[in-house]
């Protein structure tokens, strides 16, 4: 069924192939190649430069070195309708179908005819469905389906288009085990009819089983490929959390410091659920530390943060309980949590985090005004502006002046005025999600000498980060995370990048 | 509106109403230092322990061993001791299954109609003792049987030693499983709120919760050699077991037709019978027992500070052999405790389990 690889030419080869972002390195001197009819699978940490690389593939974005050459052959690939036309077709984890049209409509997308028949579309869809033996209703629309239809779809498509190859970016993560089945059975189909698929996933057991082929990124760098027998789960991960370069911004890993013992317990999550994000976790948080909780995107951190600051609602019935100093609560808005002293520093600055249009001042200020301790009904320009001035003194926000526009400030320092609202709410709990995403070297060593002050100041401070050498270098205690609930804790000086990752996959 | 949210969630089981127990974690992280103690004693389900002038006394069944010198010979008793405790004087007292309280220089206190389930004594600082009542409706055998009543009947008294006079200072408590006196107040484990609560003199002032949503049942309380606390939790709380406790049709069928070793209830010791709940599968993988696994017993020991703030723990896991931890004790550098379920008493340095 598998070609016997080596004995033709690749189908893909990608040579020394880089990526940089204003001078910034997200990919570097990649070199890759892809067999006729093999499954590949590319693994690496959060940001280890996985989807970077495909995206290239797929014509999302431009390489800024290197070559690629698909059948021998020196291509560009200017955008997606180009990766298309090569044959190359990416299927992302949120699919890019139209939820609204049928799945025959989607089917067809780009490519209808000057006179369409509805009943045309139905009937081609329907016996090109059958012929890949896919269990899906033509006429459905997208919505209707569940996520695993929606692949298939949106496999057919790829398939409909002559795809040689056919990127899978975390197809897994957000299927049932049945559902892994059929995809699995459906992928080995695919390299039955000498299709080359490029497998990404965080588990690493799926990777060991379905692909012929590992290639291991970190930190935007090719670390090895190899035959997949040749891999288990411990040298995987080695591969993966090995550190270099980041050993000089965060500390080096393995060094005893010291830690903070913790205060009384500020909150304790009980059983606490949400659909099939959070399943039952549990947890405490206490004062006068930095718990840094670490897992994977899709491990139900972000979302568990939610719960617990009233963003998001646990479920209905069964949802478990929140108690904060003892006393259970259940916010039904943010705006309940934060007078209770809970605050949540978002992931998505830009979507959620600050008012972009706004100044600094005015930013700052609407944290004040959904405080506690915020009393009257008149915004007061005056005090705005003091408080503005205090806060951009004492988180270094760069800004020409508190009445420049947040839009206009760098990532790092939009980062800080997102810091800065939330703790004139003067919290007791901070839940930093990602606090450093997108953020600049130098801001990113004051984020985090702030998060470490607010520590030793008795506060009771959360991080949630994807980023090993951040959970490292800032926690006290380590959390991890995995399938939507807490599976480990360890405290500072056990937590070593194997552990850690140990824990966050198996 | 509070109160109608509060109604609703009391109806559907939301919010505090949730079946939740608190997670093993920051002090309470589990671990495996209970199997790691040296044994110092086996013997059938020792219970408490008590520092006298002859040496640390353990209770076993009627009899009263000295745990340095067991072959010495074991003090007989008419019933089976409940309770035990060291006194000022370098005796002992011991309260027994009938009710009755007995001096290890041979006097005795006789029963008090309304004190029938001893399960703790303390020595009170002006000569008097502090009784814990377990139940006015169980004896002390049939803990799991109060647990499922739901009904708190547990009461504190304080006993004067030379007359025998008895004052309540304290009911409706939650099987009140440990005492610690605090020089005039004493502090109360009470096992099934899973919490210790402060009762101050005269037993006028309410109880004061000192520490709640403890993740384990909490048994016997003992003062540490630097003033801290040592708090033995006999049995872990589980999801399973609230979930029981709030369903009141269930739980009376369950008590009517279940023998009571088999209920969905904390155990001192499970794994054992082939009838009880929660087994194979769940808790087993290619025949051995998972030490994460949900487990009706543990062995578990907290070390407390001055002000009852958990600061450790040692454990013993689903898979571990010291389950069912009774009672701990400090004495002479060592903390040493009684496993029931197992019945093993062993010891631990008290210097390398306080942080």
């Amino acid at each position: 069924m598998t070609a016997s690889p080596g004995a033709e030419p690749p189908l893909l080869e990608m040579r020394g192939v880089g990526k940089h972002y204003r001078g910034v390195a997200a990919l570097k001197d990649i070199d890759f190649d892809l067999r006729r009819g093999e499954v590949h699978a590319i693994l690496g940490e959060n940001g280890a430069g996985k989807s970077t690389l495909v995206k290239i593939l797929a014509g999302a974005v431009t390489p800024t070195q290197g070559e690629i050459r698909l059948d021998g052959e020196k291509i560009q690939i200017a955008g997606p309708s180009a990766a298309r036309r090569h044959g190359i077709a990416m299927v992302f984890q949120e699919t890019s179908l139209v939820p609204t049209m049928t799945v025959a409509q989607n089917l067809h997308l780009g490519d209808e005819k000057f006179f369409n028949r509805l009943r045309g579309t139905y009937i081609d869809a329907q016996q090109f469905l059958q012929s890949l033996n896919f269990p899906v209703e033509p006429t459905a629309p997208v919505q209707s389906l569940g996520t695993a239809k929606r692949q298939m779809v949106e496999i057919a498509r790829a398939v409909r288009l002559k795809a040689k190859l056919i990127i899978f970016d975390e197809p897994t993560a957000t299927l049932t085990p049945e559902e892994k089945r059929h995809l699995f059975a459906l992928i080995q189909r695919l390299r039955g009819d000498r299709v080359s698929i490029i497998f990404i996933s965080h588990a690493l057991e799926e990777a060991l089983e379905i692909s012929d082929r590992i290639t291991i990124l970190r930190d935007g760098a090719h670390v090895i490929t190899g035959e997949a027998r040749a891999f288990s789960r411990e040298t995987i991960i080695r591969h993966m959390v090995g550190r270099s370069l980041t050993d000089e911004l965060y500390g080096r890993a393995n060094v005893a410091r010291r830690l903070r013992a913790p205060g009384a317990k500020v909150l304790s999550v009980q059983n606490l659920s949400m659909q099939n994000q959070v399943r039952n976790t549990s947890f405490s948080i206490f004062k006068g530390q930095v718990t840094g909780i670490f897992g994977l995107v899709g491990s139900g951190r972000t979302e568990t943060a939610r719960i617990i600051a009233g963003i998001a609602k646990r479920d209905a019935f069964h949802g478990g309980d929140i108690r904060l100093e003892g006393r259970s609560v259940r916010y039904r808005t943010p705006r309940a949590a934060v007078s209770d002293g809970v605050v949540y520093v978002t992931e998505d600055r830009k979507g959620d985090g600050f008012f972009e249009s706004m100044s600094v001042a005015d930013n700052v200020y609407i944290g004040r005004i959904s405080s506690r301790d915020s009393r009257g009904v008149l915004a007061r320009r005056s005090e705005a502006q003091t408080l503005a001035e205090s806060w951009t003194k004492r988180l270094n926000i760069r800004a020409l002046s508190v009445a420049s526009r947040v839009i206009e400030l760098s990532g790092g320092n939009q980062q800080k005025v997102v810091i800065a609202k939330g703790l004139v709410q003067k919290p007791r709990l901070v839940i930093f999600d990602e606090p450093t995403r997108g953020v600049d070297v130098g801001a990113i060593a004051e984020i985090h000498h702030l998060i470490g002050a607010l520590a030793d100041d008795g506060l009771a401070v959360v991080v949630i980060s994807s980023y090993l050498p951040e959970i490292m270098s800032l926690s006290d205690r380590v959390l991890v995370s995995r399938q939507g609930r807490i599976v480990e804790e360890l405290s500072a000086n056990e937590a070593t990048p194997d552990a850690i990752m140990f824990a966050a996959v198996y | 509106m509070n109160r109608l949210t509060r109604a609703v969630d009391r109806w559907f089981g939301r919010g505090e109403f949730s079946v939740t127990v608190p997670p093993m974690d920051g002090a309470f992280r589990p671990n495996d230092r209970l199997d790691a103690a040296a044994i110092a004693l086996e013997l059938p389900a020792p219970d408490a322990l008590a520092i006298t002038s002859r040496g640390l006394l353990v209770s076993s069944d009627a009899r009263l061993f000295d745990v340095g010198r067991p072959s010495a010979g074991a003090l007989v008793f008419e019933a089976e001791i409940t309770a035990l405790t060291g006194l000022p004087d370098g005796g002992a007292a011991a309260g027994l299954s009938d009710g009755r309280i007995v001096f290890t220089d041979g006097r005795t206190i006789p029963a008090h109609p309304e004190i029938r389930c001893i399960t703790a004594l303390a020595p009170a600082s002006d000569g008097a003792l502090f009784v814990a009542n377990g139940s006015s409706a169980f004896s002390p055998h049939e803990w799991t049987r109060d647990l499922m009543a739901t009904t708190p009947t547990g009461s504190v008294w304080r006993l004067d030693s030379a007359t025998g006079r008895a004052i309540q200072l304290a009911g409706a408590l939650a099987y009140p499983h440990g005492l610690l006196d605090e020089g005039g107040a004493v502090v109360v484990s009470e096992s099934w709120r899973s919490a210790l609560t402060r009762i101050s003199p005269g037993g006028a002032g309410r109880p004061e919760i000192v520490l709640d949503n403890l993740p384990a049942y909490p048994g016997r309380l003992s003062r540490a050699s630097d003033g801290g606390v040592w708090l033995a939790l006999f049995a872990p709380r589980s999801q399973l077991v609230e979930f029981v406790l709030k369903e009141r049709s269930f739980r009376e069928r369950m008590i009517r037709e279940v023998e009571p070793d088999a209920w969905v209830a904390p155990s001192l010791r499970s794994g054992r019978s082939p009838l009880e709940p929660i087994q194979q599968g769940g808790v087993r993988q290619l025949g051995v027992l998972k030490p994460w696994s949900p487990s009706r017993s543990c062995g578990l020991v907290a070390r407390l500070d001055a002000n009852y703030r958990p600061l450790s723990s040692l454990h013993s896991r689903a898979g571990g052999r010291r389950h069912g931890v009774t009672s701990c004790l400090a004495h002479e550098g060592q903390v040493f405790f009684t496993a029931k379920g197992d019945g093993v008493v062993a010891s631990f340095a008290e210097l390398g389990a306080t942080p």
